[in-house]
Order: C-alpha cells, then structure tokens, then sequence
C-alpha cells in the first residue's frame, strides 16, 4: 500500500521533475516533444477538472438556495449568467459572427460579458485611490519617502505639474520628467530586481523540495 | 603671349598630374577593384545548441564591404536551381558580434560574417532538419552582382545547450548547498529567521475564532504549475490545520478547477492529521470562475456579506489583488497577502496588515510546518541570496576596472557569465 501511496508518486514526480529541468539544458527535438506532450496531457486534465469545478459551483449554488441561506437570490444569478453565455454558444456553434451580422453569442459577448467586465476593471481606478489615500498618510520616514516618490510621479504625469515644477525648481537644471526617469528606472528597478533574485533563488529551493520529495504535504501524511 | 600660353599649359599639366596622384594614392589606400569579386570562401555549419532547422553561413570580411555593396542570401532544397532568397543586408553588417553566444561557445569576430538561415521559415519544421540544403551568398553593388560558389549542409538537433553552462553552474552549486543543509537540519537543526507575516497567522485564526467570523483564504489566478500556487497549498494546508484545531471556519474560493481539487484533499489531510474529520466540510472549497474579473466580483461580494475575521491572499495575482485587498480592508478583517507577483506587491502592501515578499511566500509553508526537512530549504534560500549578492558585488568590481582600462573582451566576458541565454 505503501510504495502505490508513497514511493510510486514520488518517483513519478521525481522523474517528470528532473526531465522538465533536464529540457531546459537539452535543445534537441526529443526534450521539445517532450515538453510539449506535458503541456497537452496539462490541457487533458485541466478539460476534466474543469467539470469538476461545474459541478463544485453548482452544487454549492444549489445548497445555498435549497436551504435559502443568507444571500440565496444571488445563486439564482450563477445559473442565470451561465445559461445566458452557454444556451447561445450551443445554438450558434460557439461563433460570435454569422452571415447576419452578430450571432445572439457575439450579442451576449458584447452586450453582457463585456460591460460587466469592464465596470470590474474600472473599479479599480476607485479603490486605487482609497488605497492611495490610506498609503500616502505621512506616520514614517519610509512612508514620507514613498510619498515623494508617488507626487514626483503624479506631478510630472500633468502638464500642471511640469509648470509648476519649472516655475518653482527650474533653477535646478533637471526637469521633472529626467527625476521620474531616475526614480523609475534607479530605485524603483533596483528594489525590483531585488525581489525578482529573491523570487527566482526561491522558486529554484520549492522545485527541488518537490522533485526531491522533501516536501510531500500534497500527498498526506504516511 | 607665348609666354602665357606656356604658363596657362604648365598649370594645367601640374593639375593633371595632381589628380592622377591623389587618384592613385587613393587606389592603394581603399583598394576598391574596378569589379566586385565573388565570395569564395563561404562555409556552412549547422548552428550549435538549437533544436535544429538553423543554419550558419560564414566567410570572411573583405576590403570591399561597404555600405553600397548588399548581400542576398540564397537556399535550395533541390541539387540545382529553386533558389529562395533568405536573406538582404549590407555588407558592412552581421558579423561573429551579432551573434549573441558567450566566449565559451561561440569565438566571437568581427572579421567574419556569420549569418543566420532559420530553414524552418521556408521548407516548414518537418524537412528544415536532417535534409540536405544547399547555400549561395551573392554580392551586389551597382545593380552588378556577383554568385559565391554552392554550399551544402545538413541542420541537426543539438544535445546540449553549452551557452547555459553558466546557469548549470549556478545549479549545481545551489544542489549541493541543498543537500548540505537538508543533512545539516537532520543533524543539529537550524535557526530560522522570525517572518513577522507568519506570525501573525495565528493571531489572525484565533481572531476569527473569538468573533465567531469566517477565514478566507483565496489562492489566487495561477494554475498548479505556477510555484506561488503550489506554495499556497501548502500555506493552505497549515493553516487548515490551525483553523480545524480552533474549529473555526475556513473558505476557499478557487479560480482553478485543478488547484480546487489539489487544495480539497490538501485541506481534508490537514481536518485528518488536526483529528477534526468531522469538521471537514466538502464546500470548503468552492470553484467560482475562470474569469478573472468574475472571481474577483464573487470573491468580493462574498467577503462584503459575509465580512470576515481574516483574509489571507496567497499565491500569484493580477489586477484583481487591489479589487479584493480593498474590498477586505473596508471590511475591516485582518489581512495578510503573499505573492511573487511584483506588480501587485505595492497594492498589497497598501492594502493588507502583513505582506509575504516574493521567497517569503515559498519559505511559509515550511516555516508553518516546524519541520527541520523543510526549514533547511529557508537556509537555502538565504545562502542562494548570499551568493547572488556576493557575485554580483564582485562582478561590478570586475566590469569597473576592465572598463577604466578598457579591456573590452574582459568586460564583455564578464557580462557573458552573468547572462542568461
């Protein structure tokens, strides 16, 4: 029991891990082949965990409005944006476009999906600043710095801010948008790398733990 | 008038004989021929460490490489004619320099043209690899144009990468730091840096316990294969753990249906080993949509009814970070967010008490877990850092000093060992 719940698992990770890290060092037409019949069997099972996930969604919408928990009517509207997107896919063969001109798909694309999506996206530029707001209170050395910063940016952004800049510190010889360039690209560039050198030694620590079968928690314990 | 006309005569031969002088010097100096000559020293190799289909033709550069003169780079798979023209450029361009390998691998020139011939472009991926082609470069200059003799070679796929020597390097230096410090924890165990973020996790579940609120634990938009996700299980697993001792609630909204199913037997293992199975509930964890801004509208509207005791953002995001993080802040639970995802740090860190950088995010499962197998991989990190920033240090030392002496090749191979290819 032990070596099919254990040992197998562990060396199938082992030998796809060290082959996917292999292929990166190997150009040759077998390790591409390789790496692209793992990308297929990926699509395979992300197709059959998909319905999984249906199934998951559904299931719980179901519960919720069958004992009419708090917030059951927005259930009903799962299975009413699903069936507004799929019932119109099936009967136009999941084309957006017909000979008519827009199919009741293109129709649902363009007058359901896409301004809902959108007005998401478009709250963002609000909580940008509520966020904005919360970060720039002045309480520390480094949030006075990161204030800075941000004015700089916004100053330099506007037309406005150039005037300004130029009337009050032209003297200077540097304008504002030489100042973004180098906060932009000094600092700003230099913290990020710094994080990205973190990120990828890190990343580099996690695969090995898996491939060498150090970290096993996704399979339970023994 | 005689007279005159010696001296208007004198004049002029003095003239002439200038002219033809400096016309003459002129000559020796250029040595621009009347007629363009051929390339005859043309050769083709198949190019090192591709997956084939590449070829790389070379010949040497000539005193007659002017901007004016173009070359055309002609290919056949056939023994004579069905020639296709590959490739224009002038002849004052595309040598050994151009081509972007390091000192190890490639002897770089600025004497040789080494042009690059992607086969697969015209004969498609099946037949640009094994099968034999055959090559001519042709000089023109003045609409007068000039074949160099045939060239035949066949295009391999190459076994080994040699340009990424130095990153193998790097490999297995940091390989061997990992097995040294795995074997060091088994035996005398390590002292592990405070994580102020992690910390603060049970801080957060004991919270929600004394409210009577929810946790929720979101694990972002990256699939099973990106690393920040599969770190977020294994957050995910010590934390349902601490929330089944607790017996508090948890729920996790999934944007993935394959990281759903990853995390349901993540979190069922974790209910197990806290001996609360009963506890374990199947709609834990719950697929929501595979559309970003769909999960992140469900994913806010849930927290906005249910206003949680603790949020906890863990994994890779994308714009929708901000969507969520804020809509958590207002809602006034605590929150604490990881992600690799630089971009979204800044709205993290906004927006959430604790924020996990980058590694940090990796190191948490570990660190969570107490256990000296998996701490010893935060100890790797640490040194993988240490020798990042020591080569680095050492290398801007190096590039400084060969640049004040202007030692080009130095420089230039300096850069190449720091150069990912």
């Amino acid at each position: 029991m032990k070596l099919i719940k254990k040992q197998i698992p562990l060396a199938i990770v082992f030998f796809f891990g060290v082959l996917t890290l292999a292929s990166y060092y190997v150009p040759h037409k077998v390790s591409v082949d390789f790496m692209e019949m793992m990308n297929k069997w990926e699509n395979i099972v992300s197709a059959f965990a998909f319905f999984l996930g249906l199934i998951s969604l559904f299931y719980s919408h179901y519960h919720k409005i069958s004992r009419k928990a708090d917030g059951w009517g927005y259930s009903l509207f799962v299975y009413i944006g699903f069936f507004a997107m799929v019932v119109p896919a099936i009967l136009c063969h999941g084309k957006l476009m017909g000979a008519a001109g827009q199919t009741a798909l293109g129709w649902s694309f363009s007058f359901m999906y896409n301004p809902l999506s959108a007005t998401m996206f478009a709250v963002l530029a609000f909580y940008i600043v509520s966020t904005a707001y919360r970060s720039f209170r002045i309480k520390s050395l480094q949030a006075f710095v990161l204030f800075m910063a941000a004015f700089l940016l916004i100053l330099g952004k506007v037309p406005l801010g150039q005037i300004i800049w130029d009337s009050v510190l032209g003297w200077t010889g540097a304008g504002v948008d030489q100042v973004i360039e180098w906060i932009m690209g000094v600092p700003a560039v230099a913290g990020k790398r710094g994080i990205m050198i973190g990120i990828a030694i890190g990343a580099i620590v996690t695969s090995f733990k898996i491939i060498f079968g150090i970290e096993r928690q996704y399979m339970g314990k023994d | 008038m005689i007279k005159n006309k010696f001296g208007f005569a004198l004049i002029l031969l003095v003239f002439a004989a200038t002219n033809a002088f400096s016309a003459l010097s002129g000559q020796n100096k250029k040595q621009i021929p009347a007629e363009l000559p051929p390339v005859t020293d043309l050769a083709v190799i198949d190019m090192p460490y591709d997956v084939g289909g590449t070829a790389l033709l070379k010949w040497n550069v000539r005193p007659t490489d002017t901007t004016d003169v173009i070359y055309k780079i002609y290919v056949s798979s056939m023994e004579t004619g069905g020639w296709i023209k590959a490739d224009e450029f002038p002849a004052d361009a595309r040598t050994g320099k151009d081509i972007d390998l390091p000192f190890w691998a490639w002897e770089v020139s600025a004497h040789e043209h080494a042009v690059k011939v992607e086969l697969n472009n015209f004969y498609g991926e099946a037949q640009a690899t094994g099968a034999l082609f055959h090559f001519k470069v042709t000089a023109v200059k003045n609409n007068i144009s000039c074949d160099s003799q045939v060239v035949s070679a066949k295009t391999v796929s190459n076994w080994f990468r040699l340009d990424r020597v130095n990153n193998l390097v790097l490999l297995i230096v940091i390989i061997i730091i990992f097995f040294w410090a795995v074997s060091h924890a088994k035996r005398k165990g390590l002292f592990i840096r405070r994580i102020a973020g992690l910390d603060a996790i049970d801080e957060a579940i004991g919270r929600a316990t004394e409210m009577g609120k929810p946790i929720y634990y979101v694990p972002g938009i990256g699939g099973m294969s990106s690393i920040s996700t599969i770190a977020s299980a294994f957050i995910l697993g010590e934390v349902s753990k601490k929330v089944a001792q607790y017996d508090s609630q948890i729920k996790v909204p999934h944007y993935d249906p394959i990281v759903m199913t990853v995390c349901k037997e993540v979190v069922k293992q974790a209910f197990l080993e806290a001996g609360r199975p009963d506890s374990y509930r199947e709609d834990i964890n719950q697929f929501i949509s595979q559309d970003q801004f769909s999960y992140a509208a469900s994913v806010d509207g849930m927290i906005s009814r249910e206003k949680p005791a603790a949020v906890f953002f863990m994994g890779y995001f994308m714009a929708e970070s901000l969507l969520m993080a804020e809509v958590g802040a207002t809602t006034g639970a605590i929150q604490i967010a990881g992600t690799d995802s630089e971009g979204q740090l800044p709205f993290f860190f906004t927006a959430c008490d604790y924020t996990l950088i980058g590694e940090e995010l990796y190191a948490a499962g570990a660190y969570l877990s107490k256990e000296p197998m998996l701490l010893s991989a935060l100890k790797v990190q640490d040194f993988g850092k240490l020798l990042v920033m020591v080569s680095v240090f050492f290398g801007i030392i190096l590039v400084v000093i060969g640049a004040k002496l202007h030692w080009d090749p130095f420089v230039q191979g300096i850069l190449n060992l720091f150069k990912a290819y």
